[in-house]
């Protein structure tokens, strides 16, 4: 694929042309806090492409925390109901994503997309998106990427990709849409020298980790093929319940977390809203049926059904890749410290014992 | 048209095309009290484009809208062919009993059919078994219908089916008509004996051996509480049955019927696309109690 080498100006006029005709997101630096959200930018002045990992994980954009899917009306009096059948639909530009993001997104692709029945909700969304990745030149605190293979430079599913050089940023092209974008513009070309610079810009952020991403370590294969088999002792399972709150913190900051509930709202005007809105296992309502029945009443029991979730073979096969993209985020907001990286160091260390 | 991937591999080769996304509207023509909390409703689409391309296996399930409650998942009880389009509903929950407040000429929303369906042409020349407790009867319909209507085509065909009381026995005319087929064999039995009733007492699990069922070359479809599963599944197993041989479908909470939820996963299989009709040699192995 192509590539290009453009000045800091030149990525932020190609934002700038985005926010004439598309919704711009992109990671921003909150004042106050110091926090780096992944937002709609009013501004371009507002991106910030050096800005940490952001808090949340960009599914929030296509797949929303909540969504209306279906608008109907029921008039029971003359036994008679309108249905509005459509979606929102707006060209979106994701404008640095951080590699472990784009992984998610990747899975959440593969899961909503690419299997025997396509998500048209997901798929409204994503059909109009063109997704930009940033490639870490250094990682944060909580970060593992680099055990689940997913940066820090992004390979795949990207429309273009940039990379922070000394004299500017590389941008490689990943799609025929990303390929479209640079045609439209005269961009100098890039060359081996630069491709060169960008391995060693990568190389270095690798060799960063043991010094700088101090938080979390996760050998993923080892716990894989323990949770695969079905080998865990129930102990553990049972000891990783214990410490959850139920909270369910981790799905909703996970980027390939994808569970979903929906329910059906009566608007005050009559109108009934079909909302889709994102749930999680381990919720205890999650799997009670009508009647009160409910076959996973035991934290542990769904606790587990978690990390099956995401370190088993049979749910990678619908991924593709394992459903942990290493962003260290569950880790950080989970209040029982039972994120993925301690779990995964829980099972191994029950092997050795 | 249908917008899944299926519709270029499977939808057009064996012309079941769900209905995925909006749910499609139906009216209620008709609705039949079965037995206390159980109503039967018979539906057909506005749509006639629509009806004509809906089609089901037996086994199968809907997502069904009640407007301004919510959707449900249920199973489908009317035989693949030349049968009227119905669902019978126990109101036990938030939308099911909106579901039951409802008259005739009311609307529904209807999606699917989804789901893998009972084995039809693999059990051919066999004998087969259905034993039901309680509302297992309703999803055991379809196929009890569909195997009569193919009578010559299997061996013996039985009926094991146990309610708690007489009046909790769902399709009363139907089992009358059925029972006119040559060679279908019924057993009914109530949990306790009550004046009027001279039929059998006692769980269904004792009927195995009143009927004398066969082992070889047969199919056993059973359907009902777990508890009730259990112990069928034991005498089953004790006469030498094999376990690819119990077919069941289960239940879960579901939310999209199309995988995507993942409300209804049980270990490694989603009920909704894998499921919901398992061997008993499936169910063993998912991993997770049931």
């Amino acid at each position: 694929m192509s590539m290009y080498l453009l000045t800091s100006q030149e990525i932020k006029q190609l934002a700038e042309e985005f926010l004439q005709s598309h919704a711009v997101y992109g990671p921003q630096v909150d004042a106050q806090t110091g926090q780096v959200f992944f937002d709609q930018l009013d501004a371009i002045d507002a991106l910030d492409l050096d800005a940490a990992i952001p808090s949340m994980p960009v599914k929030e954009i296509l797949f929303p925390q909540m969504e209306r899917i279906l608008k109907y009306r029921y008039d029971a009096d003359q036994q008679a109901v309108t249905m509005e059948k459509s979606y929102a639909e707006k060209p979106k530009v994701l404008f640095g994503l951080r590699p472990c993001d784009m992984a998610g997104i990747q899975v959440l692709d593969r899961f909503f997309i690419g299997q025997e029945y396509v998500d048209d909700v997901y798929l409204v969304h994503r059909r109009q998106s063109i997704l930009i990745t940033n490639t870490c030149t250094r990682p944060w605190d909580q970060c593992f990427c680099v055990c689940t293979h997913t940066g820090p430079a992004a390979e795949e599913g990207f429309d273009l990709d940039l990379t922070k050089l000394a004299d500017g940023y590389l941008v490689q092209v990943g799609s025929e849409k990303g390929q479209a974008i640079a045609d439209a513009h005269g961009w100098k070309k890039a060359d081996a020298a630069q491709l060169a610079e960008k391995n060693a810009v990568v190389n270095r952020s690798i060799d960063l980790f043991p010094e700088m991403a101090r938080d979390n370590k996760a050998w993923i294969s080892r716990a894989m093929n323990r949770i695969t088999t079905g080998l865990v002792k129930p102990e553990v399972w049972e000891y990783v319940g214990n410490q959850c709150l139920e909270c369910g913190a981790c799905s909703f900051v996970c980027p390939t977390c994808s569970c979903f509930n929906i329910e059906d709202a009566n608007m005050c005007d009559g109108d009934c809203e079909r909302l889709r809105t994102r749930d999680s296992c381990s919720f205890e309502g999650y799997t009670r049926m009508a009647g009160d029945h409910n076959p996973r009443i035991p934290v542990e029991d769904r606790r587990n059904k978690r990390f099956f979730c995401k370190l088993s073979y049979s749910q990678s096969k619908k991924y593709l890749r394992p459903g942990c993209i290493g962003c260290g985020r569950c880790q950080w907001v989970c209040p029982g410290d039972i994120g993925l990286p301690n779990v995964v160091q829980y099972l191994r260390r029950e092997t050795t014992e | 048209m249908c917008n899944s991937l299926r519709h270029e591999e499977t939808c057009q080769k064996d012309g079941l095309c769900p209905i995925v996304t909006f749910p499609e509207v139906v009216n209620i023509d008709e609705i039949a009290d079965e037995a206390p909390e159980v109503k039967t409703f018979y539906m057909s689409f506005l749509d006639k484009e629509v009806e004509k391309n809906f089609r089901i296996k037996s086994g199968q399930f809907i997502m069904c809208t009640v407007f301004g409650a919510g959707e449900f998942a249920v199973s489908l009880p009317p035989s693949p062919e030349n049968d009227r389009f119905h669902i019978t509903v126990r109101a036990v929950g938030k939308v099911t009993n909106a579901l039951h407040e409802l008259k005739v000429g009311d609307k529904l929303g209807v999606r699917g059919p989804f789901g893998n369906g009972f084995p039809f042409e693999e059990i051919k020349g066999k004998n087969i078994i259905y034993v039901a407790g309680g509302i297992g009867l309703i999803p055991l319909r379809s196929s009890i219908v569909h195997a009569l209507q193919h009578r010559k085509d299997f061996g013996r065909i039985i009926l094991l089916y146990g309610s708690r009381t007489a009046g909790d026995l769902l399709y009363q005319p139907d089992i009358k008509e059925w029972q006119k087929t040559d060679g279908f064999e019924t057993y009914i039995t109530i949990d306790r004996a009550e004046p009027g009733w001279d039929g059998e007492v006692g769980y269904v699990n004792t009927l195995i051996e009143k009927a004398n069922v066969p082992v070889d070359n047969t199919v056993a479809f059973v359907c009902g509480p777990p508890i009730m599963f259990n112990s069928v599944i034991d005498d089953f197993m004790k006469r030498g049955m094999s376990e690819d041989a119990i077919i069941s479908t289960l239940e879960r909470q579901m939310k999209c019927g199309i995988g995507k939820c993942q409300h209804c996963a049980i270990g490694r299989t989603l009920v909704c696309t894998d499921g919901p009709v398992y061997t008993y040699r499936q169910i063993k192995t998912l991993g997770e109690v049931i």
